[in-house]
């Protein structure tokens, strides 16, 4: 078998130089420690720390539009996505720390995502500004917030068709970016500073942050009963 | 190369150990410091039996001292003699009395013959120097004639005394239990000056834990453990019910987990003739309690994946809650601190995968602790009195400041 020793053998070389020169060996127990959590750190609502005053009320009148309230439940303002879209605007999304971001840019397919020089929060910053002044420009001066909500709609509806056009910023791309993040905000956990009260949670039935249904499977064909938990518990937890 | 080096060894080996006469007795030796536990206290960061851990008593830290044969600061200018009478009765050569921190008071039922062959075992460690500081306790404990007069109150010295009318592996039990293994020094409460409260084996708080009831009491003790689980148990730290953690966990680590099967028989033999004594519960309180229905709420939510909802647990990996005796002791330290801080059971070699359980504390404000802890003593049959936030909250400094 030597040709299969040699590829073994060559294998194991490969192998041996992909492992970073970091890695721990791991003897007897597995690493533990008392006390040990993570916990991302809890968005309390408060003042805007990313938007300044006239963005936050864009982005608010937008995500009403976007998951207007109804007999269901609050819509995207009252459920807190711009909330959840500021803190993470300030936050590594914002300027894409995560993501390596040195040139050169390639303009990318939509299915690779965000291929952009611009981080989120420059995106934000651009875009607000160019919806601003198409609004302006089109509306006798009025910014978003201040049209109705029919007109809200056509705009947004524009946005989407790629027909809303401003100098300042791609209004189609932006439109994509909104509908993602407002999204996000509406189904993340609410410890992230949207979602509030799980309200996007129950319209969709999701269980929260459970992670053992075994029993659940084990009587198949029944209504699942329990209500949703979040990081932060759920408010059977006070009393 | 290697066949040299074998033969090196077998021809230096009997040399060196000529001269410490008897190779049995020191293994012997070996095995009764196993016993005892010595090294748990005794060893620091200066090395094992080397001393100086800090020893925990409500009259403040103790340091354990070097055992090491060093003449200067270990036990290397002690005689046989001298290490018998302070296992006997407390006192160092010079006349120094010993805090009962080390557990003479137990001790005392140990053979000469036994403790002559420990004293042995001790002398064939390797002499660390290593000075301890042994004056740590504010006054007046740090006068220790004290311990004269708390030794009339406190301390019966005597060789332990077998009873013609139990079996010689009763007898051999209650030698290890009352004896070397000094396990009522956890597991009877003590009073408020460190001596036997009258409630023998009916267990105690213990630097944040709560030691539980040994007796056969069923729902406190280990009434409704068989012999073969106590056997488990302390040979593997695990049995279907329970797994040891805490204070429990070294005790396992370093002594049990090492012990032979005829003597872990002997000893779960004597504890199952314990007559059952607890104190009585109060009723289970109702499931519609405010505390109740929050705590179900909580133990729904965070503890059902793997204690189950009918707290059934999962044999051998997570501890059954409905009927443990932890769960139902008086205290609930060992609840409260399990939950805030998480916990690791103990690894043996017949029980090696020591599974954990992580830390709630970031996640649970000391009324919800108490709530969930109220909870899993009143459901599924178990009775025990309510938690309280006061004691979450204690238990909550405690472990910031020594998560150990």
């Amino acid at each position: 078998m030597p040709s299969t020793r040699r590829r073994l053998l060559a294998a194991s070389a490969l192998f041996g130089l992909a492992i970073p020169a970091t890695a721990r060996t791991l003897k007897e127990a597995l690493p533990w420690s008392p006390n040990e959590a993570y916990p991302p750190e809890r968005v309390v609502p408060g003042p805007w720390v990313f938007f300044t005053a006239g963005e936050a009320a864009t982005v608010e009148a937008i995500a009403d539009r976007v998951i207007p309230a109804d007999e269901l439940g609050p819509g995207g303002k009252e459920a807190g996505c711009a909330v959840f879209i500021d803190r993470q605007l300030a936050g590594p999304y914002g300027t894409s720390a995560w993501l390596y971001m040195r040139p050169p840019f390639a303009r990318g397919t939509p299915s690779q995502g965000l291929q952009d020089e611009d981080p989120p929060a420059v995106q934000y910053r651009k875009g607000l500004g160019a919806l601003t002044s198409y609004c302006t420009g089109r509306y006798g001066g009025r910014r978003f917030e201040a049209l109705t909500p029919q007109q809200q709609d056509e705009v947004l509806t524009a946005m989407e068709k790629g027909e809303a056009k401003d100098p300042g910023a791609d209004l189609r791309g932006f439109f994509e970016q909104l509908l993602n993040n407002m999204t996000e905000g509406f189904f993340a956990d609410p410890i992230y500073g949207g979602n509030k009260d799980m309200c996007g949670w129950r319209l969709l039935g999701f269980p929260g942050t459970r992670y053992d249904y075994r029993e659940v499977i084990a009587a198949p064909n029944q209504k699942y009963t329990l209500p949703p938990v979040a990081l932060t518990g759920r408010p059977e937890w006070m009393r | 190369m290697r066949a040299l080096l074998l033969l090196a060894l077998l021809l230096a080996a009997p040399r060196a150990m000529a001269d410490s006469a008897d190779i049995t007795k020191i293994l012997r030796g070996r095995y009764l410091a196993t016993v005892g536990d010595c090294i748990a206290c005794h060893t620091g960061p200066n090395g094992q039996y080397a001393g100086g851990r800090g020893i925990e008593t409500p009259f403040g830290l103790i340091n354990a001292p070097n055992l090491t044969p060093d003449s200067d600061t270990g036990i290397g200018q002690w005689s046989e003699a001298d290490f018998a009478r302070a296992m006997h009765e407390g006192v160092r050569p010079n006349g120094d009395r010993l805090y009962p921190a080390f557990p003479y008071p137990w001790y005392t039922k140990v053979t000469r013959e036994d403790t002559d062959a420990i004293f042995a075992f001790l002398r064939t460690l390797p002499a660390v120097r290593n000075t301890v500081d042994r004056d740590t306790l504010p006054f007046p404990f740090s006068v220790r004639t004290v311990m004269r007069g708390w030794n009339l109150l406190f301390f019966s010295p005597g060789y332990y005394e077998p009873r013609a009318d139990r079996s010689a592996e009763w007898n051999r039990g209650a030698y290890l239990v009352e004896g070397l293994g000094h396990c009522s020094a956890c597991h009877t409460a003590r009073n408020a000056l460190g001596g036997d409260s009258s409630a023998a084996w009916q267990g105690g708080p213990l630097q944040g834990w709560f030691a539980p009831n040994l007796t056969n009491d069923a729902r406190q003790g280990v009434g409704n453990w068989s012999v073969e689980d106590i056997v488990a148990y302390l040979r593997t730290g695990a049995n279907a019910r329970s797994r040891a953690s805490g204070p429990m966990a070294e005790v396992v680590g370093y002594s049990t987990s090492l012990m032979n099967e005829a003597d872990l028989r002997a000893i779960a033999v004597y504890l199952k003739d314990l007559p059952a004594a607890a104190p009585t519960p109060p009723a289970a309180l109702a499931t519609s309690d405010p505390a109740m229905r929050t705590g179900e709420a909580l133990y729904v939510d965070n503890c059902m994946a793997c204690h189950r909802r009918d707290g059934q647990g999962v044999e051998g990996i997570f501890p059954i809650l409905a009927g443990s005796q932890v769960v139902q002791q008086p205290g609930t330290d060992t609840l409260m601190r399990i939950i805030i801080s998480g916990v690791r059971s103990v690894a043996t070699d017949g029980a090696p995968t020591s599974p954990g359980m992580p830390a709630f504390g970031w996640r649970l404000n000391d009324q919800q602790v108490a709530d969930v802890v109220t909870y899993i003593r009143n459901s599924w049959g178990n009775q025990a009195p309510a938690a309280s936030a006061a004691d979450a909250t204690r238990l909550r400094g405690l472990v910031a400041a020594a998560p150990h």
